[in-house]
């Protein structure tokens, strides 16, 4: 990975001093230790920030986004005929493109306002796993060496492999590598165990319907309505969100456990066809909700009722926005 | 509706989201036939399936009815020519979703039903409350407050 890091340093520097982009999103050295965060580079003498490893967590789609949609939003105060155009450098991995594929799909942007910078991925550290591979002791110094994590606490020093601190949904991947980029930065990554994509729902699904329900309370119970999974969901972006609609108020906003199960219901709801299982909404959640069980259901359902999968490619239409004449109607219920 | 307890006469009270030109068409039809069905549906009247956001069938469910039942037009019939055809994708994903979750599957239901199919109509109540009546009332997802 240090080589792709190199790369797309260089690569973020040249598009910069050429003026192909205005902005460059990418991933820079967290202040805690093992840890990355979001930055926007604008000067191309800053693209030396730039890192990327397996501590880059979120989905930078979400960026592209509201960078693009922020400065639509500002030009409309310009003058017609001193609008520019903004465009937006991203970095890039599987999930992050077919992120911008399903925005480019909705008709979020034009192609031309993003260039991607597509990185081949090996996973990466889920936080709550990693804190729990600590035992409770506090992190002063990490480091990633290839598949081999070595960790400095004030007891003394940890190593553990890092194919068990990552993230569930890095371990059955299946689009680790970008769908679509416009500069490729280092060899392709290796496949993932893609074919245990379902397991967990298949087991899911074997419970009883009382068993279900009483896992879904449980974990919807936990959730504070803090809105951390909508605001990191690069699928969420509308305007106004159902939970803030007020005419009519769509969802109650009491501690009422319902209201909070309803939402949770609803968002998921609408990622029906749009989720590509970034983890995103999971790694920010502060209370640990299980959301990935309930996204990938349907996302295994699209699959299997529509052949869909969220983002795999730009030919494909939004499942929901689309129909066949003979598409499975074994739910209709006649008497 | 929340304040219906489970008691002796208790009776299920069902939600039928209806689209204007065919099931309610229908319902219309069964009237005027004088054709019997049960007292517990109450229909709500919208231009198209199509029309249905998935959360109002939540929100019925969370008000306190028992049962939600959706009913369109044929598939090919749609006055809106496929407003029915992208609800039936959508629900077909959503009635997997809400028994995935666990609320038990029959509180959910979706038939088709056209203008001249009043016998059809009743039969689907009838069936839908029958259903319905078995589960017994609601407890999932239904607001207490």
């Amino acid at each position: 990975m240090e080589n792709v890091e190199k790369k797309l340093q260089e690569e973020a520097k040249k598009l910069l001093a050429d003026k192909k982009v205005d902005v460059v999103i990418g991933y820079e050295r967290g202040t805690l230790p093992l840890t990355a965060t979001p930055v926007f580079i604008t000067d191309a003498g800053d693209a030396e920030k730039l890192v990327y490893d397996a501590t880059c967590v979120q989905n930078l789609a979400k960026y592209a986004h509201d960078i693009i949609s922020a400065h639509r939003e500002a030009q409309k105060k310009v003058k017609p005929e001193d609008r520019k155009n903004k465009v937006v450098g991203v970095v890039a991995r599987g999930c992050t493109t077919r992120s911008l594929v399903i925005q480019l799909q909705e008709r979020q942007y034009d192609r031309e306002s993003i260039v991607i910078l597509g990185v081949p991925c090996d996973g990466y550290i889920d936080p709550k796993k990693f804190n729990l591979a600590l035992d409770g002791e506090q992190a002063a110094e990490g480091s990633v060496n290839g598949d081999q994590i070595a960790v400095k606490t004030l007891a003394g020093e940890k190593k553990f492999a890092l194919k068990d601190v990552l993230a569930d949904n890095c371990i059955t991947c299946r689009f680790n590598n970008p769908v679509i980029s416009d500069v490729v930065i280092g060899d392709k990554a290796p496949a993932k165990a893609a074919d245990k994509e379902y397991e967990k729902v298949d087991a899911f699904e074997k419970l009883s319907t009382e068993e279900r329900w009483a896992y879904f309370t449980k974990e919807m119970s936990k959730c504070i309505r803090c809105y951390a999974c909508r605001n990191a969901c690069p699928s969420c972006y509308c305007k106004v969100c159902f939970v803030e609609q007020t005419m009519p108020q769509f969802v109650g906003t009491s501690a009422e456990q319902t209201d909070t199960q309803i939402f949770q219901l609803l968002r998921t709801f609408h990622m029906v066809g749009r989720c590509v299982d970034c983890g995103s909404c999971v790694s920010v959640c502060p209370m640990g909700v299980d959301l990935r069980n309930f996204l990938k259901k349907l996302d295994k359902d699209a699959l299997e009722l529509f052949e869909h999968r969220a983002g795999a490619s730009m030919e494909d239409v939004p499942p929901l926005s689309t129909y066949r004449e003979n598409d499975k109607e074994d739910f209709i219920y006649n008497p | 509706m929340a304040d219906v307890k489970a008691t002796d006469g208790w009776e299920p009270k069902i939600v039928a989201i209806v689209c204007n030109w065919c099931t309610y068409a229908g319902a219309d039809l069964a009237g005027i036939s004088r054709i019997q069905y049960p007292p517990n549906v109450r229909l709500v009247r919208l231009p198209c399936t199509g029309r249905i956001n998935p959360f109002y069938i939540m929100k019925a469910l969370q008000e306190g009815a028992d049962g939600v039942l959706v009913s369109g037009c044929h598939p090919g019939e749609c006055h809106y020519l496929s407003g029915n055809y992208s609800a039936r994708r959508k629900f077909s994903m959503l009635k997997r979703y809400l028994s995935y979750v666990g609320i038990e599957a029959d509180r959910a239901m979706f038939t088709w039903c056209s203008a001249s199919e009043g016998e059809r109509f009743a039969k689907v109540i009838k069936g839908v409350t029958e259903k319905v009546r078995e589960l017994g009332p609601a407890k999932k997802l239904v607001k207490t407050l």
